[in-house]
């Protein structure tokens, strides 16, 4: 078995409001997916439909081979999950909440529980009306990681923890996946998924806009390149895939998509490279552009494929798609 | 110089003092109406169910007692009847009976209980529920003064009352009662809702969870209630420390005691001012008491969901057994003063003979295990619809996320509503029976009064699965199960007074059960109500199992 989740066109309304509108998303098993969308973007309804909380209009959902509606007590012997807005019972101790949690699972592992408890540094004998949010996140967080689930579904699972006990959890997540679990995680904190993830979709307005592995999104990316020349550069402007060019002193800043790098450089040493900058687009570039692209096309559609085999003369920026244009 | 500069400092400071003083109570205009705007549909519900009541038993009683022959038989039924002043008061003006005095004494305590119950129902709702959900955290962040909440919650209490009160005025005035019996009912009625308002305030400060505040504020309604019951019966002062005894001391109709509504008033300002009090010396979301830390591992045996329902359960079904334990007590002992009216009272037994066989003792046993019976069906629905509290809450998702089929989450809450309904209702007549026979000495009716009490259990269980399928359908639906405890408990408490059709006496699964221990047991009104009951509560669950978890 190779896929842990598999979403093909599921539709998911609320009244008049279609908070997943033909959604597809593959998780293979063993793998960290990050699932990335702005607020509202359908990422909790998803982890919702995929734990049969939600039944989805239409569309086919499949989680560990199983229906997540009708097989859900068989799937969630095998799943764990850490809501994104965690409630508690408040007049039970963090402690009796673990190990509810863990036994309506079907078991606690002691060990496991307690040094998870020690290294997220949670005082389990509280009471959980005296937790503040990021307390309550790591009482769930433990009661999650100290199972032996093979797929942890986790919703924005440290939006509220400190950097100290992000990395913490980073840690926890890359010893999940050493044993061979899966994650699914939905997040919009990108330098966590960028640490964590193998693979990653992009969703919004209940839709999948982009999904691949980080790579492969990389390659339909800009890099910045900043470049000291020995004589003048000129000519960068023509170049196909080459944007926003300036010139600061001795230097010349630019970014160029991945398909024109080859040519960009080219170029470039054509003039004597002195010096050369490039660093990697992070998601939060990829995610602005998404998104500020669409800000600006008022809602036309996103590329919707970008797999690296079509995608080698992509240009996002030229994809607009007139009939989505609402200027 | 300093001759010129001395006022100026002290004006500034005076109103700097003043600024200060004013500052707890900015953005209360603006609180005022979030109030009004989140509670408007409540409030039309309760204001007008209220009203509703009290037109219905006013039409039903001008109706039926038109002429003074009448009136005058009424009140020779009603006078001295120690089982009657227990349920409805001293009965002021049954001496010389007016249909005013027959209305008071009809539905008179029953309104001003409702009243406080609305009172208390809507203070903690907007001021321990507010900080409880954090939401108070949000609102206090805002430039909004330390008691602003606490007052907007007032106001919004007082329009509520002031509502209730010209409406109740109005219907009865319609019905040509005396215009200033009427007024006096009417504020009696704000004042009564005004001090279990306060009492409400004060009870939110307290304790640091909502679920205690109510039912802090149940009690002292209960509490009063007996109060005024012993009060009234041995007419000793113990009514004049009821504040329902005080809604009853005007005097309405029956040569009004204007100066009682002091009372009232001084009580609500005296609870105002603590709870004010309370609210400056405590933390945000913080009760008075502190905080105890509990166990750093679970218990072995808090592992099943129906651990977890009983373990949330729990503190309410002992605070409902107590409550509703004492009353049934306070019954038993009353009920060994029912018999002594029959010698004197040939219209009782008239009226007796109408109902059936059996003692005036039986009778008023079996009203009072209706009317414990009725009270406690609160305890059954409430906590049927913990399942809906929870799902609101969002905590029944990690426990549904775990292998818990559904069916089973929800037969978790379902049977500690069962069996808690049970426990009650065998304690309610345990505990009636004992105070009867420590009264009277005689032990003989101890077992046919439990009896009588738990044959009320099916029908307390149809309104358990009325519950179970509305949240089953949606848990917005849910709070029409409280609609239906309220037509019973209509129906139940007035439905005599209110001359209605049999059918809609019929509805109420109340009617079906045999008046034990006046009547005989009889096997076919228990098993259809009981299948009835199952039939709900199976729909519930198969609606639950099918619909999406909000």
């Amino acid at each position: 078995m190779s896929t842990a989740i598999s979403i093909d066109h599921v539709v998911k309304t609320f009244g008049p409001t279609r908070a997943l509108d033909g959604l597809d998303v593959e998780v293979a098993t063993g793998e960290v997916h990050g699932f990335l969308g702005p607020n509202c973007a359908g990422k909790s309804v998803t982890i919702r439909v995929l734990l049969g909380m939600l039944r989805a209009d239409s569309g086919r959902a499949r989680l560990l081979g199983g229906d997540p509606w009708r097989d859900a007590v068989d799937l969630h012997r095998r799943l764990a999950y850490v809501p994104g807005d965690v409630n508690l019972w408040p007049n039970l101790s963090g402690g009796e909440i673990i190990d509810l949690l863990a036994r309506l699972r079907g078991g606690v592992d002691q060990r496991k529980r307690n040094e998870l408890v020690e290294r997220l540094a949670l005082d389990p004998r509280k009471k959980a009306r005296t937790y503040s949010k990021g307390n309550r996140q790591k009482v769930a967080l433990v009661a999650a990681l100290s199972s032996n689930a093979e797929l942890l579904l986790l919703d924005e699972p440290t939006s509220g923890l400190d950097p100290l006990m992000e990395s913490v959890f980073q840690d926890c997540i890359l010893e999940a996946t050493g044993e061979g679990r899966t994650v699914f995680l939905s997040s919009h904190i990108l330098a966590e998924v960028e640490k964590l993830c193998d693979r990653v979709t992009i969703i919004r307005e209940g839709r999948a806009v982009q999904q691949g592995s980080l790579d492969e999104l990389r390659y339909l990316t800009r890099t910045s390149v900043t470049v000291a020349t020995d004589r003048p550069l000129e000519g960068m402007e023509a170049i196909d895939g080459v944007h926003n060019v300036a010139s600061e002193d001795s230097h010349v800043r630019f970014d160029v998509d991945g398909h024109a790098l080859d040519e960009a450089i080219r170029h470039v040493s054509g003039f004597g490279i002195r010096s050369l900058v490039s660093q990697p687009p992070t998601l939060e570039e990829l995610f602005l552009r998404h998104y500020g692209d669409e800000l600006d096309e008022s809602g036309g559609d996103p590329p919707p494929d970008t797999s690296p085999s079509d995608g080698g003369t992509a240009d996002p920026d030229d994809d607009r798609q007139p009939d989505g244009a609402g200027r | 110089m300093t001759t010129l500069v001395r006022p100026d400092v002290e004006s500034a400071g005076t109103s700097a003092a003043g600024d200060h003083r004013s500052a707890s109570f900015t953005g209360l205009p603006q609180l005022v109406r979030l109030v009004l705007r989140r509670d408007r549909v409540r409030l039309v519900l309760w204001v007008g169910g209220i009203v509703g009541l009290v037109v219905a038993t006013a039409a039903s009683i001008v109706g039926l007692y038109d002429t003074p022959e009448d009136l005058e038989r009424y009140a020779r039924l009603v006078r001295g009847n120690t089982a009657l002043i227990v349920q409805a008061g001293p009965g002021y003006g049954l001496d010389d009976p007016t249909t005013g005095a027959v209305v008071m004494n009809e539905m008179g305590i029953w309104t001003l209980v409702a009243a406080a119950l609305m009172s208390v129902f809507m203070v903690v709702r907007h001021t321990r529920t507010e900080e409880e959900t954090e939401r108070a955290e949000m609102i206090r962040a805002l430039p909004v003064g330390r008691h602003a909440q606490l007052a907007a919650a007032m106001i919004g209490v007082t329009i509520a009352n002031v509502l209730v009160a010209t409406g109740v005025a109005i219907s009865l005035m319609a019905y040509d009662l005396a215009a200033a019996g009427s007024v006096a009912y009417s504020l009696s009625l704000i004042g009564v809702g005004s001090v279990f308002a306060g009492g409400a305030a004060v009870a939110s400060q307290v304790a640091s969870g909502s679920r205690t505040a109510l039912a802090l504020g149940g009690a002292a309604i209960a509490a009063s209630f007996v109060l005024r019951a012993i009060g009234d019966v041995n007419e000793s002062v113990l009514t004049w420390l009821s504040p329902l005894g005080w809604g009853q001391g005007i005097r309405a109709y029956a040569d009004e005691r204007w100066w009682v509504l002091v009372l009232p008033v001084l009580a609500t300002v005296g609870l105002l001012a603590a709870a004010v009090g309370l609210q400056a010396r405590r933390d945000l979301g913080a009760g008075l008491l502190p905080e105890r830390a509990g166990p750093s591992v679970a218990a072995p045996r808090l592992s099943t969901p129906g651990a977890l329902a009983w373990r949330l359960q729990r503190g309410a079904m002992f605070g409902w057994m107590t409550g509703i334990g004492l009353l049934a007590f306070f019954y038993g002992i009353v009920a060994d003063q029912a018999e002594s009216i029959l010698e004197d009272n040939p219209e009782m037994e008239d009226f007796l003979a109408q109902l059936g066989e059996g003692s005036i003792l039986d009778a008023f046993l079996s009203t009072a295990v209706l009317m414990l019976a009725l009270i406690a069906t609160g305890f059954t629905i409430a906590s049927v619809l913990r399942l809906r509290s929870e799902e609101l809450a969002g905590r029944v998702e990690p426990v549904l996320a775990t292998p818990t089929p559904r069916w089973r989450w929800a037969v978790s809450h379902l049977a500690v509503a069962v069996a808690g309904t049970v426990v009650l209702m065998l304690v309610t007549g345990a505990l009636t029976g004992l105070g009867l026979a420590l009264a009277s000495g005689d032990t003989s009716t101890f077992w046919p009064i439990v009896g009588a009490s738990s044959a009320m259990v099916p029908a307390m269980l149809v309104l358990a699965g009325v519950a179970l399928l509305s949240y089953g359908v949606s848990p917005r639906w849910a709070l029409v199960s409280w609609g239906g405890f309220a037509y019973t408990l209509v129906i139940g408490l007035l439905g005599s007074a209110l001359d209605l059709p049999q059918w809609a006496l019929n509805v109420s699964p109340f009617t079906h059960v045999p008046a034990m221990p006046a009547a005989g047991f009889t096997w076919t009104p228990m098993v259809v109500l009981l299948t009835v009951a199952v039939l709900l509560g199976a729909a519930g669950v198969r609606a639950f199992e099918r619909r999406d978890i909000s």
